[in-house]
């Protein structure tokens, strides 16, 4: 499943700033992950891999070093630049879900195809597609607080394929879930990355969940520890 | 407001257009302001009160302009004593009448000569509410005077008869003074004066004003000077040359001023009016833009991780911003259209403003037309850009990863 790297970064370093005081958040990160990889971010809290994740998804920007995903590097590219580039390559899959309340699974789903040229019917057909794959076909025209928990993550997860994005970046993607729904997200990524070939990079605080990647990154106070792969 | 527009107009053009090109659909911010309904419509409300407000401060204006400008016909002039701004301090003498009568610039019909002597005085009537009384204007006139006014229709009964102490009275002053119904009688002068006619002014100043035989008039007051003349020319053009005529004979010592010239004069009267309305709506309508700023700034607040989700999907800043400036201006154009449907309440009322040049009273309805409708919603549509603009642009503005953390 692996070939050619589709993550690049060299020497990565980001800093905040509060009151001309730096705070470094990360230091001198090399890392490549290839194309068709399942990597588990992992680490303590403040070690940064949220940080590093949302460097990777183009949400925030390097304060030194390289930063190549998708064949684009990242570092020169302004807002507006970033987010188109987000919106072809990057799908996302938050936490807490982030479906907009007054849109019904369907709306969801199709936002990320509101910015591309395609037509009405051509979108209606790859979300009900998306959808389909996930298991909500029946579902599509409910909104968000008729779902459960686990049904709003699959919206979330049919709202980061329906664009067919190159790489998958998941953020703690079961932190709000019990044991069984977490299970079944785990279960669709996973299916994700083996049939439909998709890279996939999720932070997680969850041993269980990051035992479903296929490699798990540590790090610690802002540089990479090691790269462990899985054995299954 | 028409300058704040042409302002305003790039950008407005933009925001249409980006309601065509841009990707967030309106459905999305009109949904959003029904979920939160209870702050969507007080902000609405409170914006419609202004609209309303701002919608009969318009039309009140309008129809005491209206009362003034329709007033005048252009051939037709007002001579009055030189420096008398109003007919009630001009005084006339009979000699003077007799020389204008004769001038050859005069028109005429099958009656004769187009020139009216007339009389003005004031006179106290009971409100019909019974809220005490107020001064109305009782003009005194000749037949041919009556017929120099063609904006003016008789609805019921007759015109007056010559020497008679006979009244005829405007429809709109019926319904707001008492004793004015046809056959009924008022004192005035020392002798009882009766209804025989009732017409329609056209929403002219001749809707405030009781007409009667300006020789009975000037009888029963004593009078021996009359208080203007109204004449008739060929043409509009000859008004002037009257004018000077006028003004050349040694025996005449009067002033021509062209009847919309004085007309127009007179609107004045509604500047007190005016400027408290006008005060009013500015000091309201700041209110009512911070009202919708509020709003908009917590509606953002509240949907900082939204925003976000919406920008990490790949939706760019100017897009976001647009998104939430056509979410202000739903709001306020929401108020904008209850305001105007409120303001229909005030459509046809009678009622009447004090003329503080001539201290009697001007009859006017409010008439809240499609024109004066239009502009309380463009004046809502300016309150949504106005209140919505700041809150929109910090909706674009807000840094990524802290709206991916939901702020």
């Amino acid at each position: 499943m692996s070939g050619e790297p589709i993550i690049r970064l060299r020497g990565l370093a980001k800093s905040y700033y509060r009151e001309s005081l730096e705070i470094p958040v990360l230091q001198g990160i090399d890392l490549e992950i290839p194309a068709g990889g399942y990597y588990a971010l992992m680490g303590p809290s403040g070690s940064g891999k949220t940080t590093l994740l949302n460097l990777i998804a183009g949400i925030d920007r390097p304060t030194g070093g390289e930063l190549e995903v998708c064949g684009h590097t990242l570092n020169g590219l302004d807002d507006d630049e970033l987010a188109a580039w987000r919106s072809t390559y990057v799908g996302f899959i938050f936490q807490n879900y982030n479906l907009v309340p007054v849109l019904t699974a369907f709306e969801n789903v199709e936002l990320p195809l509101l910015l591309t040229p395609m037509s009405r019917r051509a979108r209606r057909e790859k979300v009900e597609e998306a959808l389909a794959h996930v298991g909500l076909t029946e579902w599509m025209e409910h909104y968000p607080r008729q779902l459960s928990g686990g049904q709003e993550q699959r919206v979330a997860v049919a709202r980061a394929i329906v664009g067919d994005p190159e790489l998958l970046v998941a953020d703690e993607p079961t932190g709000a879930l019990d044991h069984k729904n977490a299970e079944e997200i785990m279960a669709l990524m996973e299916g994700l990355n083996r049939d439909l070939g998709k890279t996939i990079v999720m932070v997680t605080h969850d041993p269980k969940a990051a035992h479903h990647a296929r490699h798990q990154i540590h790090l610690e106070k802002g540089v990479l520890d090691r790269t462990i792969e899985v054995n299954r | 407001m028409a300058l704040l527009y042409l302002i305003l107009a790039p950008y407005l053009a933009w925001l249409v257009w980006a309601a065509f090109r841009y990707p967030v659909p309106l459905s999305y911010n009109w949904r959003s302001l029904w979920q939160r309904k209870v702050s969507t419509l007080s902000t609405a409300g409170a914006i419609s009160v202004v609209v309303a407000i701002f919608v009969v401060v318009l039309s009140l204006d309008q129809g005491l302009s209206r009362a003034f400008v329709s007033s005048g016909r252009s051939d037709q002039a007002i001579v009055l004593r030189p420096n008398s701004r109003v007919e009630l301090s001009s005084t006339l003498d009979r000699d003077q009448l007799r020389i204008l009568k004769t001038s050859p610039l005069l028109a005429s019909d099958a009656g004769g000569p187009l020139i009216s002597s007339e009389c003005v005085v004031v006179r106290s009537l009971e409100k019909a509410d019974g809220d005490g009384s107020a001064n109305v204007t009782v003009r005194g006139l000749e037949p041919a005077g009556i017929r120099m006014r063609s904006q003016v229709r008789l609805l019921e009964g007759r015109w007056l008869t010559p020497g008679l102490n006979e009244m005829v009275v405007p429809r709109r002053m019926q319904g707001r003074f008492m004793g004015l119904g046809l056959g009924q009688k008022q004192d005035f002068g020392g002798r009882s004066w009766q209804v025989v006619g009732v017409f329609d002014g056209g929403g002219s100043a001749f809707d405030s004003e009781i007409w009667v035989d300006v020789v009975a008039l000037m009888q029963a007051y004593r009078r021996t000077m009359f208080s203007s003349a109204l004449v008739r020319l060929g043409s509009e053009k000859q008004v002037g040359g009257f004018a000077q005529m006028v003004d050349q004979d040694k025996r005449l010592k009067l002033e021509v001023r062209s009847e919309p010239d004085y007309y127009a004069d007179q609107t004045k009267a509604g500047q007190p009016i005016r400027i408290l309305g006008n005060l009013i709506t500015v000091i309201l309508t700041v209110g009512a833009i911070f009202a919708a700023m509020n709003t908009m700034y917590a509606t953002v607040a509240s949907r900082t991780q939204e925003i976000g989700t919406l920008r990490a999907l790949g939706f760019r800043q100017h897009e976001i911003m647009a998104s939430f400036q056509w979410e202000a201006t739903m709001l306020c154009s929401l108020g904008g259209v209850l305001g105007v449907l409120l303001s229909l309440g005030f459509n046809g009322i009678q009622t009447g403003a004090t003329n503080f040049q001539t201290f009697s009273d001007v009859s006017f309805a409010f008439l809240i037309t499609p024109g004066l409708m239009f502009k309380g919603l463009a004046f809502s549509l300016f309150m949504g850009l106005a209140g919505g603009g700041l809150p929109a642009y910090r909706a674009s503005r807000i840094p990524l990863t802290e709206a991916m953390k939901g702020g």
